[in-house]
């Protein structure tokens, strides 16, 4: 057994995606799904209902505040979009914890989770585009795979810092030459077993390195959040050992005709928002 | 034991207390600046995340290079530093692979800490810049010492 399929069957002795995330997505996917009913299920799991009204109500989130019911929130703010809030609420506490092969301590791989989907958001609204719905929540669950690579980079973390510096190749290059997957594939590859919709998983998968990406499988979303990732990591928000060890994407600066006050508006942002959406995403919503 | 002040991204910290170590974690392309007063034992650290604002509204003072750095410099001076016995030492910077230089925030948080100095006469002590490590940048407020620790290793500066 090599060791790429070691690691993947690690991850998939991972636990699915809590309960009443699954009920609600799969509900979703009926054609006649109603308004009504889908409050109903959000609301038989009360973790869940305090963290989509908590969001609903955030000023990032676009809540003026006053949403006082679920039913509430999906008329505010649609259901598309409190459906993205239940999945970044019932993912995100897994990322919570520490990850030593990273080096991440306690929180620090949910702050970077966040500033990637919230720098994508921002980014999106400072430049006048509508960002697709899963944007956020794509953005969110983009080093998810660190998870469960972190648990064998306890092993050689330095090796990898040290291939990564030798070879002059980038973090996630070293991740494939090492262990034969970096953290974005098997982060996909969970999250297609979570049946989580194909353009997240797409944008998991390529965030990294969009170039990379089959033409159907890029979106606007996947700039964006490459963009947020880049904001991110340029603000150390949530930096690991690999520091600042990853390559822009220029095609993805070019295609959302990037420019610099944009990115210095953006990150301010970024770093304004943070404490306020990681308050919401750190209690147990899981 | 010293007793750790951590100063998060875009904020500012001072003190004369001798038992206090100023800190600030993982600079990425963000400016790190340590100030310090060998004569009145005072010092003051800043964590900067971009050059300057976009538009006339600054928030944050000390999210910014150009409005952050000389309100520190202000602050000191009137906890009774001389400006002109004030030494900088520098961190952050970095630069990830392949970003244009238009986007490279690390280099321009740089070039407006040097051209605010270059513009006031100072003189900057010392630095540590640019490259993909994260920093960790502390200053020991009894010593003057300015030390940064990145992927294990620890050296001062």
């Amino acid at each position: 057994m090599t060791l790429r399929d070691q690691i993947i069957s690690r991850m998939e002795q991972l636990p699915q995606m809590p309960a009443p995330v699954m009920r609600i997505m799969a509900y979703l996917s009926k054609p006649d799904a109603d308004l009504g009913e889908l409050a109903t299920a959000i609301e038989y799991d009360p973790g869940l209902t305090v963290n989509v009204l908590r969001m609903a109500n955030s000023s990032f989130f676009g809540g003026a505040g006053g949403i006082t019911t679920v039913r509430d929130a999906l008329f505010r703010l649609g259901t598309r979009r409190v459906v993205q809030l239940v999945i970044a609420s019932g993912v995100a506490p897994r990322t919570q914890p520490a990850v030593a092969g990273y080096k991440l301590n306690e929180g620090e791989l949910l702050r970077h989770s966040i500033a990637v989907g919230t720098g994508a958001e921002v980014l999106a609204r400072e430049l006048g585009l509508r960002a697709p719905d899963y944007t956020f929540t794509a953005g969110l669950l983009c080093t998810i795979g660190k998870i469960v690579l972190g648990k064998f980079l306890e092993v050689d973390a330095d090796q990898l810092l040290a291939l990564s510096y030798n070879e002059n190749i980038p973090f996630e290059e070293a991740e494939r030459r090492l262990l034969g997957i970096d953290h974005a594939e098997l982060g996909a590859m969970m999250l297609r077993r979570w049946e989580l919709p194909a353009p997240i998983v797409n944008c998991v998968r390529w965030y990294l390195d969009p170039a990379a990406a089959p033409a159907e499988e890029r979106d606007d979303a996947l700039d964006l959040i490459h963009v947020g990732h880049v904001m991110a990591t340029m603000a150390g928000i949530g930096q690991g050992l690999e520091g600042m060890r990853s390559t822009v994407c220029q095609e993805c600066f070019d295609r959302l005709k990037l420019t610099q006050d944009a990115m210095i508006a953006s990150m301010a942002q970024v770093v304004n928002a943070l404490a306020e959406i990681e308050v919401i995403l750190s209690r147990t919503g899981a | 034991m010293k007793n750790r002040l951590v100063v998060s991204i875009s904020d500012m910290k001072i003190s004369r207390r001798p038992r206090d170590m100023l800190v600030t974690h993982s600079l990425g392309s963000c400016l790190g600046l340590a100030a310090y007063d060998p004569a009145a034992r005072v010092g003051g650290l800043i964590h900067c995340l971009l050059p300057r604002a976009v538009g006339p509204n600054v928030e944050n003072p000390y999210m910014y290079v150009n409005v952050g750095v000389p309100l520190m410099i202000r602050k000191l001076a009137s906890m009774g530093c001389a400006k002109e016995g004030l030494v900088f030492k520098a961190a952050g910077c970095g630069r990830m692979n392949l970003i244009q230089n238009q986007f490279d925030t690390g280099a321009q948080n740089m070039a407006m800490l040097e051209s605010l100095f270059t513009r006031n006469g100072v003189v900057l002590a010392a630095q540590d810049v640019g490259g993909t490590i994260p920093r960790t940048l502390m200053l020991d407020v009894e010593t003057g010492k300015v030390t940064i620790t990145s992927q294990g290793q620890e050296w001062e500066i």
